[in-house]
């Protein structure tokens, strides 16, 4: 599983992604549940952290978040 | 850019003040109009309004974030004085900005200066040689040995 498969599982998969867009060190997303992000996947998969408030979950990637958002793209 | 110099637990907003992406320090700006310089020479390997990243010739490389959340502003009040991709001499001007009109917008204008992927050994001599305190543009924020 590449970088982007990894993250994308750890928030849930495709279907928990409601919109993910990159700031300069880190993924916004906001997720259908919650519930189904796994903090601890995604700093497996290479989040220096995670920062969750209800749905809209932020993951710190550095500034590899351009690349590693429109590779997440590709796969929803 | 001129301003006050503060330790990164001070910035408003926590993947900072963690220093989730690395150590560094902020400054608390001027509050007018002015240019924000690179800190070194390098090349200007991510260029958005509110943020850029100089990359030098060793790899290493340094973040300077305009405010704070101000990806919000789509762009809105920033001038953009270099190319991306283009090489920058330290003390070359990058952006123009005026931190009294993000604060006006309700959010922070200070300043995370990063020391990118920094290993924790010298993550830990570069906090230890913040200058905290005024400092004017040119002035040394950091040493990153």
């Amino acid at each position: 599983m590449d970088k982007a498969e990894a993250i994308l599982a750890g928030l849930g998969g495709a279907d928990n992604v409601v919109e993910i867009e990159p700031c300069i060190t880190r993924l916004r997303t906001v997720v259908r549940d919650g519930g189904k992000v796994d903090d601890r996947a995604l700093k497996a998969a290479g989040a220096h952290g995670v920062m969750k408030s209800g749905t809209v979950v932020q993951v710190v990637v550095g500034p590899e978040a351009d690349t590693l958002c429109m590779d997440i793209e590709d796969l929803l | 850019m001129a301003g006050r110099a503060i330790g990164l637990d001070r910035v408003p907003d926590a993947v900072f003040a963690q220093a989730m992406v690395g150590p560094g320090a902020a400054i608390d700006p001027v509050r007018e109009p002015g240019e924000v310089l690179s800190p070194i020479s390098g090349i200007l390997v991510k260029l958005k309004p509110h943020a850029f990243v100089v990359t030098a010739t060793d790899g290493r490389g340094v973040l300077v974030h305009l405010g704070i959340d101000t990806v919000n502003l789509d762009g809105g009040g920033f001038v953009l004085l270099a190319e991306e991709g283009g090489p920058v001499d330290a003390g070359a001007p990058v952006v123009r900005w005026n931190p009294a009109a993000i604060e006006a917008c309700g959010l922070s204008p200070v300043c995370p200066v990063i020391a990118l992927d920094a290993d924790p050994a010298s993550a830990a001599a570069i906090a230890a040689s913040v200058a905290l305190g005024p400092v004017s543009a040119d002035d040394r924020l950091f040493t990153w040995a």
